[in-house]
């Protein structure tokens, strides 16, 4: 049985068109992992920088994975909304990326994209906001169906993860 | 002689696991006047003689009262000692304003009808005392100030921190529980943001004092001076200032007054040590505990842990298409498919290929870039063979191609590009400049603006070496192409194989894969020369067994017969 600790953070979003964000976020893996301990999805709260482009979280991730198999390794899912000054929030897009898979400290940047609608749709996203969001979100984990999706680049968010792994070697795991 | 004085009177942290109230000090002070100096002096003076002295030492005692010129004293922690002012103070019900002067009150007729008090000039305040939240003050002006200038009064955040109460903040959860309401405080109290807004440990404070007024004159407050303040947190942590001097010099106090007198201190830890058999009792509970932690943890899981068979390396990357920029058109979408050479395989429900989704590029800097984020997982495995007929290990490569299409339905090639599979596992980013093949003329290129379509690749591998290439030289005369935009990947590979384990059971250097999986074909080497062994040994055993017996056994007879 090996183990992987992730422990880091979710620095901050930029890039946007506006400023005030939060974002939702969780770890996927496959069937072989189980969580020891830590969670494994949450949310931010809504920051709104005075300077700057870039909107900070410094949101913590700590979780304690144990697995018996490679397959299925850690995913990280992102989920970047923004609200306005009514209290409305609209989605303002998704992202993912792998956890990585050698210890040490990494920084990572993920892109994200947001669904397009027909142009209607994005005429009165203009004005009113709102917008297309994916009906459910674990679809477009494994890849297959993305291809019916048209979407938009929106903007990065910023994370720093530091990789602990332990008995991976005793399994001859190279990393 | 003690001409030499400790002058370091820093605080001194100490940390301990035990409960703080089996904490004991012993304080001694002593009063340095010139007749005890000389007597001293002299004594040492006779002493180091060795043939008797002419002196009598009991003449060099001095007199006077000498029970107060010295004084020592073990003191436990929070114990309450009066002193002599408190205890004038507290003879008469009108002095008590708390229930604690009330207290202090029984306390006192009690002690005054039993044998008195044990101290005399010691004295200490506690942490409930109405004198402690005062001290603070007085210690910035004594003995020694911050600053050299005497005009500077404290500071404002000096002035906030003397007068907030230390007291202990009970509400303070120890689990990381937050409250799911009223996170935010919209109208702090004044209380609250006196609390909040210093640095308030939460430490529980204790002061050893001593009256060191000239003998006969005790009780009066201004004689007070402070020895020696002890400071805990609940959480081991003791704060001691001064530090313990035993076996250094004391330190020196001299009183202000019309006499200024010269007092020594030795403070000196007097806790009663651990014995050893319960210290390796609590390091045995421990050591139990932290066992069965890790028992539960395998428990949850189980111990095993899936392996590729033996002799196959595993080669699993995780990985993402992370962007595209530096394209012509708009809408761009990628298709990629993974191929494997020779004695590579894979799972058979293992998709090679994907396509991305289409995304509309917004500017960046002087770029349009798309984002895709679109994650892949692929594993191969590798199966070494004899090294004869392997030069070189051949990793897979991802082919991909950049596409664009629009609400026109029109649809061009953007660009053509492949990927070679990283050798050394680990984090890469990897970002990849693509190609397009060109048709010169003014026809095609019209095409491609109004309709859509452009030549396309029949074998994507062409990109790299065609599959259908054997030969000694690649030509690709002829071939027009146009540079587009650049494709960026993030991989993060692991490789697997149960030569792995041996090599760091053995403590190898980190080697190349294929000097590690190479290590088969020496063993496959050995197992050849094992072989041509015992194949030759059976042949001899085989040729002395079809000899003619006769020759056998005439030599055995002729040798028992001579």
């Amino acid at each position: 049985m090996a183990e992987l600790h992730i422990i880091g953070q979710i620095v901050g979003a930029s890039g946007f068109p506006q400023n005030s964000l939060f974002c939702k976020w969780g770890v996927h893996t496959g069937g072989a992992w189980r969580l020891l301990s830590g969670l494994k999805e949450g949310q931010t709260q809504v920051d709104i920088p005075q300077t700057g482009d870039m909107a900070y979280w410094s949101h913590p991730i700590d979780v304690h994975y144990a697995t018996k198999g490679l397959q299925g390794w850690p995913k990280l899912h992102l989920q970047v909304w923004h609200q306005d000054s009514f209290g409305r929030c609209q989605l303002y897009g998704y992202g993912y990326c792998h956890v990585p898979s050698s210890p040490g400290h990494h920084r990572i940047s993920c892109a994200t994209w947001r669904p397009l609608g027909s142009w209607q749709e994005q005429l009165s996203q203009m004005f009113v906001g709102g917008g297309p969001q994916l009906r459910s979100p674990d679809l477009v984990y494994s890849g297959a169906d993305r291809y019916r999706l048209h979407t938009e680049a929106m903007g990065n968010v910023e994370l720093e993860l530091g990789i602990i792994m332990r008995h991976f070697d005793k399994y001859g795991v190279e990393s | 002689m003690a001409d030499s004085w400790n002058t370091d009177t820093g605080e001194a942290v100490y940390r301990s696991r035990d409960a703080v109230k089996n904490l004991k000090i012993r304080v001694r002070i002593e009063r340095v006047t010139s007749t005890a100096a000389l007597s001293q002096h002299l004594q040492q003076h006779v002493l180091s003689q060795q043939d008797g002295g002419a002196i009598e030492l009991e003449t060099l005692t001095p007199q006077g009262q000498k029970g107060d010129n010295d004084e020592e004293l073990v003191v436990g922690w929070q114990e309450k000692l009066f002193s002599q002012y408190e205890m004038e103070l507290f003879q008469n019900e009108s002095a008590c304003q708390t229930p604690l002067d009330r207290q202090y009150l029984t306390e006192i007729r009690a002690l005054n009808k039993a044998k008195g008090r044990r101290n005399h000039r010691i004295f200490t305040y506690t942490d409930h005392d109405r004198f402690t939240s005062c001290l603070p003050i007085q210690q910035l002006q004594y003995p020694t100030d911050l600053l050299t200038t005497t005009k500077s009064g404290p500071t404002f955040l000096a002035e906030r921190m003397a007068s907030v109460r230390n007291r202990r903040q009970e509400r303070r959860t120890l689990d990381s529980s937050i409250p799911k309401s009223k996170i935010v405080i919209w109208e702090p109290t004044e209380e609250f943001v006196k609390n909040s807004h210093v640095v308030n440990n939460a430490m529980q404070t204790m002061h050893i004092m001593a009256d060191l007024a000239p003998p006969g004159r005790l009780g009066q407050k201004e004689n007070e001076y402070l020895l020696l303040t002890i400071k805990t947190d609940g959480s081991g942590t003791v704060i001691v200032k001064p530090d313990f001097n035993k076996g250094k010099e004391p330190y020196r106090i001299v009183t202000v007054g019309e006499k200024r007198e010269v007092w020594c201190l030795n403070v000196e830890n007097v806790c009663t040590a651990m014995q050893p058999e319960e210290k390796e009792r609590e390091q045995n509970m421990y050591k139990d505990l932290y066992v069965r932690h890790k028992e539960y943890l395998n428990s949850l899981v189980g111990q095993d842990f899936e392996m590729p068979p033996l002799g196959i390396l595993r080669y699993m990357m995780n990985g993402e298409i992370v962007s595209a920029k530096g394209f012509e058109y708009d809408n761009l979408y990628i298709h990629f498919f993974m191929e494997l050479p020779n004695n590579w395989s894979s799972l058979p429900f293992q998709s090679h290929s994907g396509v991305t989704q289409t995304c509309r590029a917004k500017t960046l800097g002087k770029e349009h870039v798309a984002f895709f984020s679109y994650p892949f997982s692929f594993e191969a495995f590798y199966m070494s063979e004899k090294e004869s007929e392997e030069p070189i290990l051949q990793w897979p490569v991802i082919y991909f191609k950049v596409l664009s299409l629009d609400s026109w339905q029109r649809y061009r090639t953007e660009g053509y590009g492949y990927l070679l599979f990283p050798a050394m596992p680990g984090k890469h980013t990897i970002t990849c400049h693509t190609w397009r093949p060109l048709q010169t003329g003014t026809v095609s290129s019209l095409r491609r603006f109004f309709i859509g379509g452009s030549p396309e690749l029949e074998d994507p591998s062409y990109v790299r070496i065609p599959g259908t290439f054997k030969g000694e030289r690649l030509s690709r005369f002829g071939f027009c192409t146009e540079t587009t935009g650049s494709v960026t990947f993030n991989l993060h590979c692991l490789q697997q194989a149960r030569a792995f384990v041996d090599a760091t059971v053995m403590k190898k250097r980190r080697q190349k894969v294929l000097e590690q999986l190479g290590g088969f074909s020496q063993q496959g080497a050995v197992c050849t020369i094992l072989e041509a062994f015992q194949r030759a040994r059976k042949k001899m055993q085989d040729a002395r067994e079809g000899l003619p017996r006769d020759l056998v056994n005439t030599t055995s007879h002729s040798h028992v017969e001579s």
